[in-house]
């Protein structure tokens, strides 16, 4: 019998995806999101988390950046 | 990614799609069929201009003979837009056969502007009554002010000095989709309301007239008067002046809100009172293409990313802090500074990128603009390359699906898949694909068609 998942499929670039790993490695197991890992830039996530992903990479990205005072 | 975009269609577009008795209405004036020949594709004005003399109704397949076989295409689109105008009026006959003949009046009217030319409804007031009319120049200053005052006072700026007279319930109208209030809180601009300012006068122009005309039954008055008196007015000379008695009761309204927009000026003598249409009214009804802006440009972008705009208008100061951090201003200079913070904040607010790069190239100094680039390279290229930084990250909804029983219908399940352009990934060995969410339906019962 063929299986159906319902997910995200997601591809980036390889930093990113390690970025994404690291997220999903630093939450409990009942949380985590990676269905399959397919190659290095590409993966197969569960369904909700797309908000989470990105709400996560845009923190990453604000801490390295800097903006001088006014 | 902002799939909105502030659809800035032209006058005709909006003319086209009246109902057709109301069409016919403005045909009766012989400016609108100028307006409407003149808005034409050159094949469809050809068509329409050798179809003039003609009364008997022509077949569809007595026309076709007259274009060679390779421009079928452009005849159809010829035809379409005719039709679409009621220049050509359908008609068939006993023998089910279509043929096209010239809407009546249209053809009458154009018949008469042919033979007398045509003359406006109203004459100019003669220079002995109305005394000294500004100058060009200061038509066009006066116009573009009033618009500028309009803009600011349409984005909620704090800045504005003197407010328009229009009722907060028209204003209202007009930020309906380009602001956004949600109870209690101060309204913000949308999405479309950033790519509003960053559009060129025209384009906001006829932004506001569509808004103007489609909210016009709102306050009881004839969207058709409305289009026909704006077609009008883009036929007055510019600069001169026109009694304001000549115009009816609508019109009067009309244009004391078009006043406020800067698109004509009114002035008021001993006895009489005129209106001087502006160059805004007389683009009106020119197709937005061609006409670009000839204004001239206040911004330099340096190579190290600061950005120097020549300007005392406001609106330009509130524009650029959509996207840059304004560091000065001074009385006719506004400094400011390209940052991955400020391009990120006009991100977040749904400018793209080459929106950006086409304003700060659009408005380049003319110190600037004859060099190429007119805005560094570097600068473009970076602000493309934030934007690409933001979408590193690709997701799509989609369905995985495993555990196939043989490779055959793999095989098959991935052909179809593919065939269909939902393809997404497949794993040969371990019999896994995934295709995009849309077509899990559809996948679904191909699967179960196998079976």
């Amino acid at each position: 019998m063929v299986n159906a998942i319902k997910g995200l499929f997601i591809s980036c670039d390889i930093p990113m995806a390690q970025f994404i790993v690291n997220l999903n490695a630093s939450l409990p197991a009942s949380e985590r999101f990676i269905v399959h890992m397919l190659d290095p830039t590409h993966m197969f996530v569960q369904p909700h988390v797309a908000e989470m992903i990105r709400s996560k990479i845009g923190e990453f990205r604000d801490q390295n950046s800097y903006e001088k005072p006014q | 990614m902002p799939q909105v975009m502030v659809v800035a269609r032209n006058f005709m577009d909006m003319v086209a799609a009246l109902p057709a008795s109301k069409l016919d209405m403005l045909y009766d004036s012989a400016f609108i069929c100028e307006a409407v020949l003149r808005s034409l594709p050159p094949l469809a004005k050809k068509y329409a201009l050798q179809m003039l003399y003609m009364l008997a109704p022509l077949t569809v397949a007595a026309m076709e003979e007259w274009v060679l076989d390779e421009y079928a295409a452009k005849h159809r689109v010829a035809i379409d837009k005719l039709l679409q105008l009621r220049v050509f009026v359908e008609m068939r006959d006993r023998r089910k056969e279509v043929s096209y003949k010239m809407n009546q009046k249209f053809q009458g009217n154009m018949q008469k502007y042919l033979i007398d030319g045509g003359s406006l409804p109203r004459e100019p007031v003669p220079l002995s009554v109305t005394g000294r009319l500004p100058a060009s120049a200061d038509l066009e200053a006066y116009a573009l002010d009033q618009w500028e005052c309009f803009l600011l006072q349409l984005i909620n700026s704090s800045q504005v000095e003197k407010g328009t007279s229009f009722s907060s319930s028209m204003m209202k109208t007009f930020q309906r989709s380009l602001l956004s209030s949600r109870d209690g809180e101060a309204p913000k601009l949308t999405e479309n309301g950033f790519q509003f300012l960053l559009m060129e006068t025209n384009s906001q122009l006829w932004y506001i007239m569509r808004e103007y005309i489609s909210s016009a039954e709102e306050r009881g008055v004839d969207p058709t008067d409305l289009i026909s008196f704006l077609l009008e007015l883009s036929f007055h000379k510019l600069g001169a002046a026109y009694s304001l008695n000549t115009l009816t009761d609508v019109q009067r309204i009309a244009t004391r809100d078009l006043a406020e927009l800067g698109l004509v000026k009114l002035q008021q003598g001993r006895k009489d009172s005129w209106f001087i249409p502006t160059q805004l009214a007389t683009n009106l009804s020119a197709s937005l293409s061609d006409s670009s802006s000839s204004k001239e440009g206040f911004v330099v972008v340096e190579t190290n990313f600061r950005m120097y705009a020549y300007s005392t208008s406001k609106l330009h100061c509130e524009i650029l802090r959509l996207f840059s951090r304004v560091e000065y201003q001074l009385p006719n200079l506004i400094v400011g500074a390209i940052t991955k913070e400020s391009i990120y904040g006009a991100f977040e607010n749904g400018i793209t990128a080459e929106q950006i790069i086409s304003f700060l190239k659009q408005n380049a100094h003319p110190r600037v603009a004859d060099k190429i680039p007119a805005v560094p390279e570097n600068v473009t290229d970076q602000i493309r390359l934030w934007e690409t930084d933001r979408n590193r990250v690709d997701m799509i909804p989609s369905q995985l699906y495993e555990d196939f029983p043989s490779k055959e219908w793999f095989e098959q399940c991935c052909d179809h898949a593919r065939d269909h352009g939902y393809l997404l990934w497949e794993d040969t060995r371990r019999m896994k694909l995934i295709v995009r969410g849309e077509f899990h339906p559809e996948m679904r019962e191909f699967l179960r068609r196998q079976r």
